[in-house]
């Protein structure tokens, strides 16, 4: 089955959890993780990997490009561009790569045949590694300033079906990005069911309820684990809405500097701090997902 | 004039530095703060305020009048998402979620009429007065849909529209296009950054990010006891960044977080770093008021 790691809001604990996770389940489960957090991935990081055993480009981004030597400076192109991506510089119309969708409505408006093209780019890497906890990992690095990082994770996913294929592996992992756009859509979309982590802050929980209504536009099962719960006693908004929701909490995780600590010795809490708090509950979450939430 | 705030990794702390900042900042410059990260804004909850004066952000979405439609297929090759199929006689199909709204199809349909301009609504954008004496703009992106450039877009217009002296954006996490266009325009970037690899690694990325749009960053070390500073400050130095604070992992603004009062407006003895802060942005601005 296929597993997403998802929070809506950026630092509240997706990846250490979803280490600490991986690294208890990986006795019984034969499974494949996928770091879709394209522009910024930090599984990696976390499971301590060193080197990529193949990495592979994907040219796939398309950005405009103006010929300065035949544009005859009209400026219908930026007149037209749904996006204020040209400006002039200098006198001369340029198209800012860095913000570029690639639609091409400005080669089409433009009146001078050839004056305007589509060049073809790199938006970035998707790499694969085995860990040495004996998982195999697919991560991705989407180059800065690029488009498209949906992309890149449906790249992942089908690299990492190709290799459930070939190993016989029975789950997918994916540590989704922070946020809901295109990247947490490319997560959620064709998985089975959510993991949503959430720390109780008013933000925390505005930004968990945007991606659990992400969740619900494919019709999955959503849970949720409350990372950080000690971090604002009395805040129970979070609980309640999850009861409102029917949303099964499978944990909470209390805050412990193990985890900045863990991460300093790049491997999961869980294998470091054994006896710590968080070490605790993360087994009983490790648990409660064996039981409930895999099938 | 144009700053942001922006740090690569999700968590780093960014609005809380965005919103502290902005509180100081406006007795400086008449400002306006922009929340421009539309997947997941949440300035308008630290500041404590409602989010009001909606604007919905629509996109044009291509519409087939089958009657005028010549089954040229020119619509679905031009389409760069691939959000137009055709079937074998040649009659055009949209697939909503996969178009960006650019228009493109419109633009090369060879016969006035055949396609029509729909609406998709993709977000909203919100204009809110603070009580600290500067107005906060948020985009917010709808849930479900995947695109958070034309949220970006729209809510900066919106923004720059105010014709504030200043204009402060907080960005979203990471590196992308969306990220870009952000930061596009500014003066400064203010770097926020922990000391944890996961920090370190990000935090490097947004500094390329800055380097290669040549526009000049400043780094503060949020929770700045939690990890190797050091490593840090070599980043910085490396992309020719300035470390213009450290701020240590503190109980106090966790606290002044949850209860959505901004911590520069407190006792607390961090109120000091935050001040200390906008102060140095300042005065790379060059002063102010």
């Amino acid at each position: 089955m296929q597993l997403v790691i998802a929070s809506g809001k950026g630092g509240v604990g997706k990846s250490t959890v979803t280490a600490s996770l991986l690294y208890l389940l990986k006795d019984e489960y034969r499974f494949v993780a996928v770091d879709a957090d394209a522009d910024a991935p930090n599984l990696d990081l976390l499971l301590g990997v060193e080197r990529w055993e193949e990495e592979r480009e994907l040219i796939g981004a398309k950005v405009a490009r103006i010929n300065t030597e035949s544009c005859i400076r009209c400026g219908i192109c930026q007149e037209r561009c749904p996006y204020d991506c040209i400006k002039v510089i200098d006198g001369n119309y340029v198209v800012s790569e860095l913000t570029c969708e690639g639609c091409n409505v400005c080669g089409l408006v433009c009146p001078v045949p050839g004056t305007i093209s589509l060049a073809e780019v790199r938006s970035g890497l998707v790499r694969k590694t085995m860990t040495r906890y004996g998982f195999p990992l697919i991560s991705a690095q989407l180059d800065v300033g690029r488009p498209n990082s949906g992309k890149l994770v449906t790249e992942e996913k089908e690299w990492a079906k190709k290799l459930m294929d070939e190993l016989g592996l029975e789950h997918m992992i994916v540590d989704s990005a922070a946020g809901i756009g295109c990247q947490v859509i490319a997560s959620i979309g064709g998985a089975d069911l959510t993991i949503l982590v959430a720390e109780p802050t008013p933000a925390s929980l505005s930004d968990v309820q945007r991606a659990y209504r992400v969740v619900q536009h494919f019709r999955q099962p959503a849970y949720l684990i409350i990372n950080k719960a000690n971090l604002n006693p009395g805040f129970t908004e979070l609980e309640e809405w999850a009861t409102d929701e029917d949303i099964p909490i499978l944990g909470e995780i209390p805050y412990d500097r193990a985890v900045p600590e863990s991460m300093s010795m790049l491997k999961p809490v869980v294998e470091v701090f054994p006896d710590s708090k968080v070490a605790e509950a993360m087994r009983e979450i490790a648990e409660r997902v064996k039981e409930e939430v895999i099938k | 004039m144009q700053i942001a705030v922006s740090g690569g990794k999700g968590g780093t702390g960014k609005s809380t530095v965005a919103i502290n900042l902005a509180i100081v900042l406006k007795d400086y410059f008449d400002l306006t703060l922009a929340d421009l990260d539309v997947e997941a804004p949440n300035d308008h909850l630290l500041l404590g305020v409602e989010l009001s004066n909606e604007e919905p952000v629509e996109l044009f979405m291509p519409r087939f009048d089958y009657e005028k439609c010549t089954r040229c297929r020119k619509c679905a090759e031009v389409c760069e998402e691939h959000a137009i199929i055709t079937m074998r006689d040649g009659t055009p199909f949209l697939m909503p979620n996969l178009c960006s709204g650019c228009a493109a199809c419109e633009i090369i349909c060879p016969v006035p009429g055949a396609i029509l301009p729909g609406k998709k609504l993709m977000g909203h954008t919100y204009l809110s007065e603070t009580p600290y004496g500067f107005p906060l703009v948020t985009g917010r992106l709808l849930e479900g849909e995947e695109r958070a450039m034309p949220i970006v877009s729209r809510a900066k217009k919106r923004a720059q529209s105010l014709g504030k002296k200043l204009l402060m954006v907080d960005t979203a996490a990471g590196t992308s296009n969306t990220v870009s266009k952000a930061l596009e325009d500014s003066e400064l970037i203010i770097a926020v950054a922990e000391p944890t690899p996961l920090g370190i690694h990000d935090g490097e990325l947004i500094l390329r990010l800055a380097e290669l749009m040549n526009i000049p960053a400043v780094v503060v070390i949020n929770r700045a006891d939690l990890g190797n500073v050091g490593k840090v400050h070599e980043i910085a130095k490396k992309y020719g960044a300035e470390v213009i604070a450290e701020i240590p992992y503190s109980e106090n603004i966790i606290r002044s977080y949850v209860d959505g009062k901004p911590i520069v407006l407190t006792n607390y003895p961090e109120a000091k770093l935050f001040r200390e802060i906008a102060s140095k942005v300042s005065e790379f601005l060059g002063g102010g008021k």
